[in-house]
């Protein structure tokens, strides 16, 4: 007879079940690493996944543009909210008095690539068959623990990201690209496809496409690495059409085969490959002996086509770019696509072969972008969640309890470096259901006493008063009200709703009663913090 | 009380409020499940998704045909090893815990499951069973939804004070989504959604909504909101008062199992659960995974049959494995299998006549892609279940399909649609919608015949605070909103007097 069980048994009980072992391959690097791997996993925690797709909305007229952006503090939030994972305070007003030409450069502007997590990034692989088997178990253990630091790693860049949109890209393009640490075992690798992501983001696709299809973390997890021409695996050549490029039904299922052909010969040893770059082939003996170099046929192109021809003929078909500037626009701007907007887009990226810098500063310098009807109408990511919330509250970095958000992430659905599948996370209204929208309020406790959901404190507390002191009035309640709204909600407040918001803040009290330096006043700002967060308005981006 | 003092107070008292689900649990609560809803059977289906794609050529296995060997020279099972439960098949040997529930006629098996011109992508063909589409054809609502949305073609209002599906962790909740509403409620475990729904809920503003694309999402995080704290409620109450006869074998399926068979055992009228099991997308390394999955699965489903089987809540159940297709007759040169067209389905329960429904594919008959040709639509397979298991009218499954499809005669005793009463047979008060309420919630009731009709509202210490006559009504469905602007929070006892008596409910506004 089953008992019933608390909490934090439930927790527990349900963070051994398995799941991630779904990916192992089952004798990569060896037989025996992948015996010993699948092990290792079930005893680890399994992410919780949120369902691939949870609603496909009716498709509604726009009720028309505007002949210019009306620029101020609310669009800049809105900007700032969409390309950022939470704007603070200061950075909307500074935008706001700002110009958005100017805005909108500092957000698409260069940035340096990141210090690594660590050296192990460019650890060679080991010589597994001179391994003992506890050094293997040894082995694994630290990689797993790396592939985790490099997830926390990532986060904590989301949480102190500068005014840029370049972290958003990179998880945009993660989300596109999606690859997972349950399948590829070297966290050299997802660090290596993490760089690549960040250093294109804002570059050139097809750059970016070659550069993660050649990749060792791409190769592993769809199976290019072990295909042969002599058994041609299909895996990567769909997910190539049918989520990366052209998206399904523009190909046939010989098309599918034909380029499994092609994608034929390429290895890695997990760090390495025998693809060269600069060359855009493969090279070397296992390249010469497994590699099909016959001909093929594919989108009605004949001749003996290699991988880089097979994404060079992708690249020639018009939907390729309606359908990558599609995924731009559901993550950027609405769930719903605008056809003629994306067919701008699309014309865009095409016309400047490829480069992805000029279709994002058409998106974000738009009427379109700016239209009341897009305002609110993204649900948030469960990153923009935790991390933007971290960002807005100006926690300090070191104070950042990263081992902690990975956990509430197992609980919201993304796990950035571990989506649910090569679709990447369904996103909008699937992120809220009757487990992950509790599981976000719950989190309002965190943010505002430091409470550990899983039991006790963190440690650390939000400094909620030096945060007031950002806002344009710490003395004067209604403007906090009014900051806190501009930070937490996309949408404009009601008379109703701010006298709410005023009342969990005061209590009842006088609003010529508050002063930011009474007694009181921390933990007042606290409740309205954790009110806001628990208003389904929150829950907008 | 000094003003900062109060503040302090009720400081504490909110923060505790948030800290109030980490603590053990054990508060009583009173039993709100009423028996309501409009599917007239008590009959519930559990569907477990497959998800990956399950290989059926090597579950129910076609031992003898050489071809299967021949194309499978690693991963083929050879009849010393299979478990033999027809003349031509044998179940993989990880079913061995499904050999005697076959055995005791309690497990059908539906040959060649699929659709015409089979779509190889995982995530296009689990989105043709979920929808129900033809392959050709991009639909954007399950075929749950649509058959939900005839039940309930107003939800939220007029829905029934339970779940009205539920969906476990990560599936394609696709199915449950109509062209306006999703109706699948998602859960983990009843004890934990209650806790922290219901102490974390704010009331939602009474303001409306801008009427633009962000106001449309406000709308659905309200709508999901309130439907959360409700159905918490709902659920929580059956999981205390469920029982479980034995132990569910410690895997995902497993608790999924377990917690299904606890909410029905507990008296909770949701028809639908859907549950899944990862793992079956078996590209690389088969002979290691696809077992194990098979195991997993035989094993949980054996415990749950016996469970309610014990628990005298067998005759209301049927159990239904799917999957997103079957795999490839070869197999690749990584161990695995690729992509494929049909498979077997399978059916649990003392409901499910025990059978072979088909037969075996060929092996050497294949479409032009070099994949098993399908013996049935997997529309069939739902048709029968909107009919048969759950008895509802034909044009019912084609208006879901938008076509005909012939059930196959798998539910043991299929109840007939006998055309459910157009006059209802008493005045019966529905439950109120939403509640609690701000501004307005929605009274339904019915009547028998034509009547007059009065509705009055009553405070918590009893005073009539209103009253209105309706007049005389049609037999049938009413409806009346209860607007509660001018009125304060608080607990109000609405009552409807009809045909010589009086129901009565209460209700509470929340400003």
């Amino acid at each position: 007879m089953a008992e019933t069980i608390t909490r934090r048994e439930f927790i527990a009980h349900r963070s051994r079940k398995a799941g991630q072992s779904d990916h192992i391959k089952k004798d990569w690097p060896t037989a025996r690493v992948a015996k010993l791997y699948r092990s290792f996993l079930e005893d680890k925690p399994a992410p919780y996944h949120p369902p691939k797709k949870d609603y496909t909305p009716v498709p509604i007229t726009p009720s028309g543009r505007q002949a210019t952006v009306d620029w101020n503090d609310d669009a800049a939030a809105h900007l700032l909210r969409r390309t950022l994972f939470a704007p603070t305070f200061p950075e909307i007003t500074t935008a706001g008095s700002d110009s958005m030409e100017n805005t909108v450069d500092t957000i698409l502007a260069a940035q340096d690539q990141p210090d690594p997590p660590g050296d192990w990034v460019n650890e060679p692989p080991p010589q597994f068959n001179a391994l003992t088997e506890e050094e293997i178990m040894a082995l694994i253990e630290t990689y797993y623990q790396r592939q985790y630091q490099l997830i926390a790693w990532w986060m904590k860049r989301m949480a102190i990201q500068p005014t840029s949109i370049v972290e958003n890209m990179t998880l945009f393009w993660h989300n596109h690209f999606a690859t997972s640490i349950d399948g590829v075992f070297f966290p050299q690798a997802m660090y290596e496809q993490n760089a690549v992501l960040r250093e294109h983001s804002l570059g050139n696709f097809r750059e970016l496409l070659r550069r993660v299809t050649f990749g060792p973390a791409m190769m592993i997890w769809l199976d290019t690495n072990r295909s042969t021409v002599s058994h041609p695996n299909e895996n990567f050549s769909r997910e190539l059409m049918e989520l990366f490029t052209i998206g399904v039904d523009n190909y046939t299922q010989s098309d599918v085969e034909e380029a499994a052909r092609a994608f034929t010969g390429y290895a890695t040893n997990g760090v390495n490959t025998n693809y060269s770059y600069n060359q855009a082939t493969g090279f070397g003996y296992y390249w010469q002996q497994n590699h099909d170099f016959g001909q093929k046929t594919f989108l009605g192109q004949t001749g003996n086509f290699d991988g880089d021809d097979i994404i060079d003929i992708i690249l020639q078909q018009d939907q390729t770019a309606n359908f990558v500037c599609e995924k731009i626009y559901k993550w950027f701007v609405y769930e719903v696509p605008d056809d003629s907007f994306v067919a701008e887009m699309a014309t865009i990226l095409r016309n400047n072969n490829y480069e992805i810098l000029p279709v994002m500063e058409h998106v974000l310098t738009s009427s379109h972008f700016y239209d009341e009807n897009y305002r609110g109408c993204l649900i948030r990511n469960p990153l923009t969640v935790t991390q933007g919330v971290f960002r807005q509250l100006n926690v300090a970095e070191e104070n950042i309890p990263q081992n902690y958000l990975i956990r509430l992430q197992y609980y919201m659905g993304m796990i950035p470096n571990n989506p649910p599948n090569v679709n990447g996370w369904a996103g909008y209204r699937s992120w809220l259901n009757s487990i992950t929208l509790p599981m976000r309020k719950l989190f309002s406790a965190t943010m505002t006493d430091g409470s550990n959901l899983f039991g006790g404190d963190l440690d650390f507390e939000p400094d909620v008063v030096a945060f007031a002191q950002t806002l344009s009035d710490p003395n004067d309640a209604e403007a906090i009200v009014q900051d806190f709204a501009k930070l937490f909600f996309p949408l404009p407040i009601s008379d109703d709703l701010e006298e709410q918001l005023l009342y969990a803040l005061l209590e009842g009290a006088a609003v010529y009663d508050w002063n930011i330096n009474d007694d009181g006043a921390p933990l007042r700002l606290r409740n309205l913090i954790k009110y806001m967060m628990r208003k389904p308005e929150f829950q907008l981006l | 009380m000094k003003r900062r003092d109060f503040i302090k107070t009720s400081m504490v008292l909110s923060i505790m409020g948030a800290k109030l689900p980490l603590m053990a649990l054990g508060k009583s609560r009173q039993n709100i499940r009423r028996k309501t809803g409009t599917w007239d059977s008590d009959r519930i289906l559990v569907l477990i998704k497959m998800d990956g794609g399950n290989d059926g050529l090597n579950s129910v296995i076609p031992v003898y045909d050489s071809l299967y060997h021949q194309l499978r020279p690693t991963l083929a099972i050879n009849e010393n090893n299979a478990l033999m439960v027809t003349e031509d098949s044998g179940f993989h040997p990880q079913m061995a815990p499904l050999v005697p529930i076959f055995q005791n006629g309690e497990m059908g098996i539906i040959h060649g499951v699929g659709y015409p011109q089979g779509n190889l992508s995982h995530f296009r063909s689990s989105d043709i069973w979920v929808t129900g589409s033809p392959a050709d054809e991009i639909w954007s609502s399950g075929w749950l939804g649509r058959l939900l949305q005839n039940e309930y073609p107003n939800f939220p209002e007029g829905s029934p004070d339970h779940p009205i599906a539920i969906q476990f962790g990560s599936a394609n909740l696709l199915e449950f989504q109509s062209t306006q509403t999703n109706f699948a409620t998602m859960l983990f475990d009843p004890e934990i959604m209650y806790y922290i729904v219901n102490e974390n809920y704010v009331p939602g503003s009474n303001d409306p909504p801008p009427d633009t694309f962000g106001g449309n999402e406000l709308n659905f995080v309200r709508e999901l909101d309130l439907t959360t704290l409700e159905y918490s409620e709902e659920i929580y109450s059956a999981g205390q008062d469920g029982n479980l006869t034995i132990a569910y074998p410690n895997t995902n399926l497993g608790d999924q199992l377990a917690v299904t068979a606890k909410l029905i055992s507990g008296g909770l009228n949701t028809p639908i659960y859907r549950l899944h099991i990862g793992g079956f997308d078996t590209h690389a390394g088969q002979d290691g995974e696809h077992p194990q999955r098979l195991i997993q699965i035989s094993n949980a489903i054996s415990a749950f049959l016996q469970d309610i089987k014990n628990q005298g809540l067998d005759d209301r159940v049927m159990i239904m494995t799917t999957s997103e297709f079957g795999r490839r007759v070869g197999e690749n040169g990584s161990n695995g299998t690729d992509h494929g067209t049909s498979g077997p389905i399978f059916t649990f329960g003392t409901t499910t006549i025990g059978d072979v429904y088909g037969s075996q594919p060929s092996l050497s008959n294949l479409d032009n892609n070099n994949n098993l040709l399908v013996e049935h639509d997997f529309r069939q397979v739902y048709t029968t279940l909107i009919e048969d298991w759950f008895g509802l009218d034909p044009s019912i499954s084609q208006a879901v399909f938008q076509d005909t499809f012939n059930p196959i005669p798998f539910v043991a005793s299929p109840l007939s649609a006998s055309g459910s009463p157009a006059v209802p047979e008493a005045f019966t008060l529905f439950p109120a919608f939403p509640n609690p309420f701000n501004p307005a919630t929605n009274i339904r009731f019915e009547l028998p015949s034509a009547t007059k009709a009065t509705v009055r509202v009553f405070d918590i210490k009893g005073r009539e605070i209103r009253s209105q006559h309706l007049g005389k009504l049609n037999a049938g469905q009413h409806d009346f909103i209860l607007d509660g602007r001018d009125l304060s929070s608080g607990v109000y006892l609405i009552q409807v007097e009809a045909a010589g008596s009086a129901q009565s409910q209460r209700v509470t506004l929340l400003k």
